[in-house]
């Protein structure tokens, strides 16, 4: 039997109906049409599905839906409205961090949750911050890069974005 | 295709649970049940993840850290009261996976998924936890280290949930660690991990020593011999290497898909080996320091007469 399911999802209210072991990274791909949002390992240990639940930074192939209800849900969409991207996303695309692009949502979703927790993270703190996002690409140094880029330009402009 | 039922009240839960708890899976993070599907006979997923009484992180009546089962394990390691009194709980949870799992998964889950691989397990023993078990017909009270009967297995009756996890607190200044080894670092489950929690003492001496070893054995497994030879004596490198050694041998390890026996043999003795060599730094570090301080202020006096 399907459940109702009420979420905002990236600032606008939106119902679905899902199944009673339907995982949110399906809810958003397929049914909300947002696919940004990838599914890589489907187990928790990619990270390529990352998306903040209200607010913390979860593998939405390891959340049911249906526990969502009421929930906020922001996702790599969330970060460009209208398609303009954020500086974040800017420069993940000056600095390389971006090969195949598959793992580029999640890592961008858990640099989002790592810069709203700390304004100048150290390289440490980046790393951790990253430590649950797989990338079979770039070796993860142009993306820890852009990071830190990212950071000092908000602290430059006193932490506007 | 299993159906879904949210529910808010602990009442209800225990009530749901009387009727119906064989055919029930408890919800909370869902990071172990989406992983691993509950057995088929289990038809109703019962989501317990709003149940306020279910949550938080605080003292109870009898002054010992209250965490809630669906405390997550990001919480544990950020709350205030965990820093304070129960530092090796902390460093295990901030051990368990990724941000996005810590930020998810719960503790109440890492003890009911009963995995002899849960990294909150040895820390919890070495604590002196207990688990409070409701059930409709009332709740009960079981040490930690009673809660498991084999992989898998536990003491829970089909009606019963956990409801929190309490901590006696533990005063005085406190040496801990929690070491694991597994896959990759930042993400993965344990193939052995100890714990160790102590009082410092002067003369880089601990007492009070508890030591705990998960995922080497079929349950949690305290190792009394380790405590023996550390309680009260000056922490050497030669003392370390002993206490390892105890590990070692008390060591019961199985191969799995994880790991080998004979990697979790030797690989605990260089976990607890690792840890104590780091608090054995810190404890001289504390030391240098607390002389450097007496010594200045010595001088001071002598300046001023
Ligand atoms: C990628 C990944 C990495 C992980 N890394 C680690 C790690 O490093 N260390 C580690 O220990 N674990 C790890 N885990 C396992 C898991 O995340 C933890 O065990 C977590 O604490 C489970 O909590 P949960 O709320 O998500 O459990 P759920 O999946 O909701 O529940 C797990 C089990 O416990 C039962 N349960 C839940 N709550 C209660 C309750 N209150 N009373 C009784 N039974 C209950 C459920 O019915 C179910 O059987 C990892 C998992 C993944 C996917
Ligand atoms: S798809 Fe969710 S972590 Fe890999
Ligand atoms: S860019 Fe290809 S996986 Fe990261």
């Amino acid at each position: 039997m399907a459940v109702s399911v009420n979420l905002k999802l990236n600032g606008a209210a939106c119902r679905f109906e899902v199944e009673p072991d339907e995982r949110l990274v399906e809810t958003v791909r397929e049914k909300a049409g947002l696919t940004g949002t990838k599914l890589g390992c489907g187990v928790g240990e990619c990270g390529a599905c990352s998306v903040l639940l209200d607010g913390k930074l979860v593998c939405a192939c390891l959340v049911l839906a249906a526990q969502a209800d009421g929930c906020e849900v922001f996702t790599v969409e969330g970060l460009a409205p209208g398609g303009r991207l954020s500086d974040l996303q800017r420069a993940f695309v000056e600095e390389g961090a971006v090969q195949c692009g598959y793992c580029t949502p999640g890592m961008l979703m858990a640099a989002e949750a790592l810069l709203r927790r700390h304004k100048r993270p150290t390289g440490e703190q980046i790393r951790q911050g990253l430590a649950g996002n797989l990338c079979r690409c770039t070796g993860y140094t142009k993306i820890v890069a852009a990071v830190r880029k990212v950071a000092k330009r908000r602290a430059a402009r006193g932490g506007r974005r | 295709m299993p159906s879904f039922l949210s529910l808010t009240s602990l009442e209800d839960v225990a009530e749901m649970l009387w009727a119906e708890g064989p055919t029930c899976a408890l919800v909370a993070g869902g990071t172990d049940l989406l992983v691993r599907a509950p057995r088929p006979e289990r038809t109703l997923w019962l989501d317990i993840s709003r149940c306020a009484e279910l949550a938080g992180i605080g003292l109870d009546a009898q002054g010992r850290l209250r965490v809630g089962a669906l405390a997550c394990h990001q919480e544990v390691v950020e709350h205030p009261l965990v820093r304070r009194h129960a530092r090796l709980l902390g460093l295990a949870c901030a051990s368990v996976g990724s941000l996005q799992i810590r930020n998810r998964g719960t503790l109440g889950g890492n003890l009911g998924n009963a995995s002899p691989a849960a990294d909150t397990l040895p820390a919890l023993v070495c604590l002196g936890a207990s688990v409070r078990l409701v059930a409709r017909q009332g709740a009960r009270e079981v040490p930690v280290s009673e809660l498991y009967t084999g992989p898998g297995q536990t003491v829970l009756r089909p009606d019963e949930l956990i409801e929190s996890v309490r901590v006696p607190l533990r005063r005085g200044r406190a040496a801990a660690c929690f070491k694991k080894a597994g896959q990759r670092k930042g993400m993965c489950c344990s193939k052995a991990s100890v714990a160790l929690d102590a009082r410092v003492r002067p003369g880089l001496r601990l007492v009070d020593v508890r030591v705990a070893m998960g995922a080497v054995a079929p349950t949690v497994l305290g190792v009394p011999a380790a405590e023996a030879l550390l309680e009260g004596q000056r922490l050497s490198p030669r003392l370390i290497a002993q206490a390892a050694e105890a590990c070692v041998a008390a060591a019961r390890p199985i191969d799995d898909l994880r790991s080998s026996a004979g990697y979790r043999r030797a690989v605990v003795g260089a976990l607890l080996s690792e840890g104590l060599l780091e608090i054995l730094e810190r404890l001289r570090r504390a030391e240098r320091r607390a002389e450097g301080l007496r010594r200045a202020r010595r001088a001071r006096g002598r300046g001023r007469r």
